[in-house]
C-alpha cells in the first residue's frame, strides 16, 4: 500500500473537511476575528486530521505488507487464514470473516472430491480383487486341461492380467495417501519375479535374457511396486521385437543402478524426452504395435516418483531404462 | 500314503478346480464348505497342509490361521487376492508359512507344498528317487545306475526331473524352458538344445540309451518302457 494511493482513496474526506475549513475561514474573516484565533482553527481541524489519516495509513499498512508476505511464503495459500492475526479496524475484520468463509466452503467442496475419489479407487480395488478369483479359476482349469486351445488362452488370460494390473496401479498412482510400503528387498529376487511373470511370451517370441550382470543388491522400496514398473519395461521390449533383454546393475557411491536393455526398433531421438507424457506412443509406436496405449512408461514414471526412484530411458540400438534407487545409508539412518 | 490336503476357499469352481489339479499332483483333498465352524473343522479334519484364502465369509482368513496356529504347527500357505504388504505382514505374523497371491502360479503353488510337506515331516525320505533303471539322488542332483555314477548339472537335472514327471507324453521344448524359468534358469532355445544333447550323453555314458526321445517338432518323450 503506497501513500499515494491511500490519499487518493481518501481524497473525497479532504476535498470536504478543506471545504468546510475554508467557508469556517471566510466567515471568521467576516467577523473580524483575530488572525491567530483564525489560524489556530485551521491548523488544530487540518493538523489532527492529518494525523489521524497518518495513524491510519501506518496501521494498515503494517496489515497489508504482513498478509502479503506472508502469502508470498505460504505454499497452501488457503490456509492464510489460519496465520494471519485479527486487524483492529472494521474492515479488516469484515474481510477476514468472508475469506475464512470462503476458505470453509471451498475445504468442503475439495473434501466431497477427495471422498469421491478416495470411493473410486476403493471400488478399483475391490473390483480388481474380485476379479483375480475368476482368473485364478481360470488359470487352474487350464491347468486341469491343458491342450492348444487353453494354452492359447492362457495366453489372452495373460494379457488381462496386465491390464488389471494396470488399472490397479493407475488407482493407486493417482491417490494422495501413501499406498507403498519400503521395506528391504532384494534387487535380484524382484528381476526374476518379473521375467517369471513374464515368461510365456518371453519364450514363445524366442526373447534371450541375460541376467549375469545383474547383482543381489539390497534395496529399500516396495517390491511389488518395482515389479509392476519393471513388467511395464519388459512389456514394452517384447512388443517393439526385441530377440536380446540384457538387465544388469551397478553399484553406485550413494545409490543402485538398475538397467533393462533391449534391442528392439527404439525411439526415435526428437520423441524419447515425450516417452514419460500420458498417451504418448511415438511413430514407432503407432507403425510396429497398433495396441500401444502410451499408459506405461507414464505411469512407471509417476510411480517412481512417489517411491523416490529416478528412472531414465535412453535409445541407442534400442531403447535401455535405467532405475536409480537411492542409497541405503540414508534409510538405514532413518531406521536406526 | 499320500498327503492329505485341505482346501478353505469360498470361491467354488476354483476350490473344485483346486481339488483336481491336486488329486493329479498325488494329493488327498479336502474341501470345507460351510465355513460357521471353521476353525473346530480344520482341527478336527486335521490336514498335512492348510491352503487358506483371506476372504471368507463370516470369518477372516487371517483370523483362522491366527487361532489354528495357537494349538498346530501345521503348514498354512495362504492364497489371496489381497496383494498388499501389510496382509502379506500381517498373514506371516499370524503363523502363515507361505503367502501367495491370485492368480498365482500352479507350479510355484505346487514346490510350495511340496517343500513344505517335505519340512513338516523327516520321517519321509525323498532323497532318492527309483526310477526303474536308475536311481536319481535329488539332493546331489546324481544319476546313479548299479555302482556307477554321474553327476548333472543344476539344468541338466531339472529336464530330466521335468521329462519323468510327465512320463509317457510328449513335453514341449516351451514347457521345459517353462519348467527351468521358474526355478529361475532363463535359459534360452539354443542353451537348451545344448543341455539337451550334454544330457543324452552323460545317460550314455552309464549305459542308458535312446532314454530322450525327439518327437520333431513337438518336443520330447520319455517312455515309460524305457525306465
Amino acid at each position: 500500500m503506497k501513500y499515494r494511493e491511500f490519499l487518493k482513496d481518501k481524497i473525497l474526506q479532504i476535498v470536504l473537511l478543506m471545504f468546510a475549513v475554508i467557508t469556517i475561514e471566510i466567515f471568521l474573516l467576516a467577523y473580524r476575528v483575530d488572525n491567530f484565533i483564525r489560524i489556530y482553527i485551521f491548523i488544530s481541524i487540518m493538523g489532527m486530521y492529518l494525523v489521524g489519516l497518518l495513524i491510519e495509513y501506518l496501521k494498515k499498512k503494517k496489515f497489508y505488507k504482513n498478509i502479503t508476505v506472508t502469502l508470498d511464503e505460504l505454499q497452501e495459500k488457503y490456509l492464510i487464514t489460519e496465520i494471519i492475526n485479527t486487524p483492529d479496524f472494521i474492515e479488516g475484520k469484515i474481510f477476514k470473516e468472508i475469506v475464512e468463509q470462503i476458505d470453509k466452503s471451498m475445504h468442503e467442496n475439495v473434501n466431497k472430491y477427495k471422498y469421491l475419489s478416495k470411493d473410486y479407487k476403493e471400488y478399483i480395488e475391490l473390483w480388481i480383487h474380485e476379479v483375480k478369483t475368476p482368473i485364478a479359476t481360470s488359470r487352474m482349469i487350464i491347468e486341469n486341461n491343458k491342450n492348444e486351445v487353453t494354452k492359447s488362452i492362457e495366453e489372452e488370460l495373460d494379457k488381462l492380467e496386465n491390464y488389471i494390473e494396470q488399472a490397479l496401479f493407475y488407482a493407486r498412482s493417482n491417490n494422495v495417501e501413501k499406498d507403498y510400503y519400503i521395506k528391504k528387498s532384494n534387487l535380484k529376487d524382484i528381476v526374476n519375479e518379473c521375467i517369471k511373470k513374464n515368461k510365456n511370451e518371453l519364450i514363445q517370441n524366442k526373447i534371450q535374457i541375460d541376467t549375469k550382470k545383474l547383482g543381489v543388491e539390497a534395496v529399500n522400496t516396495d517390491a511389488k511396486w518395482i515389479v509392476f514398473i519393471l513388467n511395464q519395461i519388459i512389456q514394452n521390449s517384447i512388443k517393439y521385437k526385441s530377440t536380446k533383454i540384457k538387465i544388469y546393475s551397478e553399484i553406485g557411491k550413494e545409490n543402485i543402478k538398475l538397467y533393462v536393455k533391449d534391442n528392439g526398433v527404439g525411439i526415435k531421438e526428437n520423441e524419447i524426452k515425450r516417452v514419460f507424457e500420458k498417451g504418448f506412443t511415438g511413430t514407432n509406436g503407432r507403425i510396429i504395435n497398433k495396441k500401444s496405449t502410451g499408459i506405461g512408461l507414464y505411469l512407471s514414471k509417476k510411480l517412481c516418483d512417489k517411491l523416490g526412484v529416478a528412472i531414465k530411458v535412453m535409445s541407442n540400438e534400442g531403447v535401455t531404462v535405467k532405475l536409480v534407487f537411492p542409497n541405503n545409508s540414508f534409510n538405514e539412518v532413518l531406521q536406526n | 500314503m499320500s498327503k492329505k490336503i485341505l482346501v478353505v476357499e469360498d470361491d467354488e469352481k476354483l476350490r473344485s478346480e483346486l481339488k483336481i489339479f491336486l488329486n493329479n499332483n498325488g494329493y488327498d483333498v479336502e474341501i470345507l464348505e460351510n465355513f460357521d465352524n471353521a476353525i473346530k473343522e480344520i482341527i478336527r479334519i486335521n490336514p498335512d497342509l492348510l491352503l487358506l484364502d483371506i476372504n471368507l465369509p463370516k470369518i477372516n482368513g487371517q483370523y483362522v490361521c491366527k487361532e489354528v496356529r495357537k494349538n498346530s504347527s501345521l503348514p498354512i500357505i495362504i492364497i489371496t487376492s489381497r496383494d498388499n504388504e501389510i496382509d502379506e505382514l500381517l498373514s506371516i505374523n499370524y503363523g502363515a508359512d507361505h503367502y501367495i497371491t491370485k492368480p498365482f502360479n500352479v507350479q510355484i503353488l505346487l514346490a510350495k507344498i511340496a517343500s513344505l510337506l517335505k519340512r513338516a515331516d523327516y520321517s519321509i525320505n525323498q532323497e532318492v528317487v527309483d526310477c526303474g533303471q536308475f536311481k536319481l539322488n535329488i539332493s546331489k542332483s546324481l544319476v546313479i545306475k548299479g555302482d556307477k555314477k554321474i553327476e548333472l548339472t543344476k539344468n541338466e537335472f531339472k529336464i530330466l526331473r521335468c521329462l519323468i514327471s510327465s512320463r509317457d507324453k510328449i513335453v514341449s521344448r516351451e514347457d521345459i524352458m517353462k519348467d527351468l524359468w521358474d526355478s529361475e534358469s532363463f535359459i534360452d532355445d539354443n542353451t537348451l538344445t545344448v543341455n539337451i544333447t550334454r544330457l543324452r550323453n552323460k545317460l550314455e555314458e552309464l549305459g542308458i540309451k535312446e532314454l530322450l526321445e525327439t518327437k520333431r517338432g513337438q518336443g520330447y518323450i520319455l517312455r515309460r518302457e524305457m525306465l
